[in-house]
């Protein structure tokens, strides 16, 4: 399978922290434990004789294909931290993710309407901010997760820099 | 206005004459008219009424004597509830009415509203996205109209008032489309005339109620009706109709609101913009500044290509997100029906510069048009249309010689749908941002989509399976593009500079051939606009 990418050629990606991976570990690990309980309740009472439907194999088969689909998806996660990328042009603000959906996005400066950071509690643990740009459409969702907080905090200054010398109305 | 009540503070504006003139330079206060909130609400006294004399209403058609024993008793009772409601309902209309407030002075609209709760608003005029003038069914019986004055906030109307006499919701249209294109800001002359308007084009009630029955709900009505006779025929049973009733209630309902809405659509130019007429009980009038379209969509539905009907809707910073019922739907309608002519019109009004010196070839391709089978790039007879690569016609077997697009100098146009054809196109200087997008199957056809960001609205204009060179090559030159575009943005007040649509003469519709002028300007004048005399001194908006 050709594995070309999909972004310009000559742009030098700025990446996000390795560290990011840790959170999205503690997402993946709370999301997953908690579907692996609910998955795992038949199967227990299975065993303990308290159900007689359904067979073993099927009440141990669905848990087992879940984890094992929930292990591809934590086997992803260091590539997918690893593909996401931003640049600063002079005009306009690239931003790309993805191995398997890939995705590139071009926020002109002049465009942006605010700039967002936030943190969620692991990502402050760890020193980290998610940055995030709104321009007047929705379909946007320009996010860039993972950023050391005072990268985080640059890239605002920067950005909010930009966007004024280059302000356009609608 | 005299005297001022205990509730408001002193030097409240528009408490007292002085503290007006003090503040704000021109423009007095004013109210909307009395009776607007008896028109607006008189559902509520409908239902007060109705409750309270439904007893003594059943009994007069009963045939009973008016007051009996067991009646007399309660009467006072209902006498008293119905007319405390009645009263207070009145006079919450009454102190809504006198709290409500606007002026419109000093590149501002304020509207000042509540009893309780107050609430003063104030919104720049040169930030309009659009004005709408509504006249619901009650209103117009009583030659009243709501003013609805669209920022880009994508929700609700900033300002909203209801009702005015039709008179002065014209006027102060006129007045707030004149100080926002910054030709009547003086205090001298703050009554401005109404722009005059010119009619391009109308929708004849005939084709409407032809394009409601060949629309695409018209095919599911008949597969519904055919399979519920297959179905009542096979089962035999009768009483299968009788489950009809409330999806053909509803369907009439449906098709009454389309017909209601679309009914004598008209669009006009006047130097304010485009203006829309339409409506058979309920009318509206929108007026669009120029510039105001973030992005637009021509489509054809399978059936409608007998009669070569097309229908246009458009991304309204102001109107936001509409939804599928009545009124959202008909704000972002551009054209309900039209034919091919009425396109190119309605195309000329809201791209008055298409940036490619023929318009009206590169339409036909975007809207007719399938690239060549043997897949060889002769985009000169398709337009210029670049279409998704032979490759990846197993992805898209019958849309690979549809979808494709074209960058004149002034928007993009993306054309897709072998049977649901669609043409969209979105001005440079309008793209908020630019997406490429794979996933694993597109990667292995070597293709990506392009997905451009626009304001809410009905149109998300998304261009599929191009392939993965002229994608990376699109979204290069597209960011670039915007950006130049934006550079070059005119000012907001667009009468300011010189003028940018004077009113023009018969539209001659026959004649649809593009003209190159001889003209006096540097710039050759490129525009769909069909040719019509006097349209020589019509001033695109060009840069510079």
């Amino acid at each position: 399978m050709p594995t070309e990418a999909i972004d310009p050629p000559g742009i030098a990606w700025l990446r996000v922290s390795p560290k990011y991976v840790t959170v999205r570990l503690a997402g993946w690990a709370l999301a997953n434990l908690i579907v692996l309980a609910v998955l795992a309740v038949p199967l227990v009472l299975v065993l303990s004789g308290a159900w007689t439907w359904p067979p073993l194999w099927l009440a141990a088969a669905v848990p087992a294909v879940m984890l094992l689909l929930a292990l591809g998806r934590l086997a992803l996660i260091p590539r997918q931290v690893g593909s996401i990328g931003y640049a600063e042009r002079e005009d306009d603000l690239l931003i790309r993710r993805g191995i398997f959906f890939q995705r590139t996005l071009v926020v002109p400066y002049g465009r942006m309407q605010y700039v967002d950071i936030g943190a969620g509690p692991v990502e402050r643990a760890l020193g980290l901010c998610t940055l995030k740009l709104h321009t007047a459409s929705a379909g946007t969702s320009a996010e860039i997760p993972g950023l050391p907080a005072g990268e985080g905090a640059r890239l605002r200054e920067q950005l909010s820099a930009r966007g004024e010398a280059r302000l356009a109305g609608l | 206005m005299s005297s001022c009540p205990p509730a408001v503070k002193p030097g409240w504006p528009g408490c007292d004459g002085s503290a007006v003139t003090e503040g704000m330079p021109d423009g007095a206060w004013l109210r909307v008219h009395p009776a607007s909130p008896f028109v607006r609400g008189w559902v509520a006294l409908a239902a007060i009424g109705f409750f309270f004399g439904r007893d003594t209403f059943e009994r007069l058609l009963q045939g009973g004597p008016l007051i009996d024993e067991q009646f007399a008793g309660r009467a006072p009772w209902l006498l008293l509830g119905g007319g405390t409601l009645l009263l207070l309902t009145v006079a919450g209309y009454i102190l809504t009415w006198y709290f409500t407030r606007y002026q419109v002075a000093a590149g501002y609209v304020r509207v000042n509203t509540g009893f309780l709760f107050r609430q003063q608003r104030q919104a720049r005029l040169d930030r309009v996205q659009a004005i709408d003038i509504v006249q619901p069914l009650l209103a117009r019986i009583f030659g009243l109209a709501e003013l609805k004055f669209e920022v880009a906030d994508a929700g609700e109307s900033a300002v909203r008032l209801a009702y005015l006499r039709m008179a002065d919701a014209r006027q102060l249209r006129a007045t707030i489309l004149a100080r926002a294109a910054g030709v009547a800001d003086s205090p001298e002359s703050p009554e401005a005339v109404e722009a005059p308007e010119h009619a391009v084009l109308t929708v004849p009630p005939s084709r409407l109620a032809g394009s409601l029955l060949l629309s695409e709900q018209s095919v599911g009505v008949v597969l519904g009706g055919v399979a519920s006779v297959a179905l009542s025929a096979v089962t035999e049973n009768r009483a299968f109709y009788l489950y009809l009733i409330p999806a053909a209630l509803g369907l009439v309902t449906a098709y009454w609101s389309m017909f209601n809405k679309g009914y004598n659509f008209t669009a006009a130019v006047s130097p304010d913009g485009i203006r829309l007429r339409y409506g058979l009980l309920d009318t509206q009038a929108q007026t669009l500044p120029p510039g105001r379209i973030q992005a637009l969509r021509v489509s054809q539905p399978p059936l409608w290509r007998i009669f070569g009907w097309y229908r246009m809707q458009a991304n309204v910073a102001g109107y936001g997100a509409a939804g599928t019922n009545g009124e959202g739907s008909a704000r972002t309608t551009l054209l309900p029906v039209g034919t091919f002519a009425d396109v190119l019109a309605m195309l000329s009004l809201v791209l008055p510069d298409p940036g490619t010196p023929d318009p009206v070839r590169v339409v036909t391709a975007g809207l007719r048009g399938l690239a060549d089978p043997a897949g060889t790039p002769d985009r000169d007879a398709d337009g210029g249309f670049v279409t998704t690569p032979r490759r990846a016609r197993l992805l898209a077997p019958l849309g690979w010689r549809r979808n494709g697009f074209v960058a004149t100098d002034t928007a993009l146009l993306i054309r897709s749908g072998r049977w649901w054809r669609h043409l969209v196109m979105v001005p440079h200087q309008r793209t908020q941002s630019i997406a490429l997008e794979q996933g694993p199957l597109a990667r292995r056809f070597r293709v990506v989509d392009l997905v451009l960001h626009t304001t809410a609205g009905p149109v998300s204009p998304r261009l599929v399976q191009a392939g993965l060179e002229e994608g990376r090559a699109l979204f290069e030159a597209q960011s670039a593009r915007a950006s130049a575009a934006r550079k070059l943005q005119r000012s907001e007040h667009w009468l300011a500079l010189p003028p940018v649509v004077e009113p023009v003469e018969t539209p001659d519709l026959d004649k649809l051939d593009h003209r190159s002028e001889p003209d006096h300007r540097s710039e050759p004048d490129h525009r769909v606009q069909p040719a019509a005399k006097g349209q020589s001194n019509q001033k695109g908006p060009h840069h510079g």
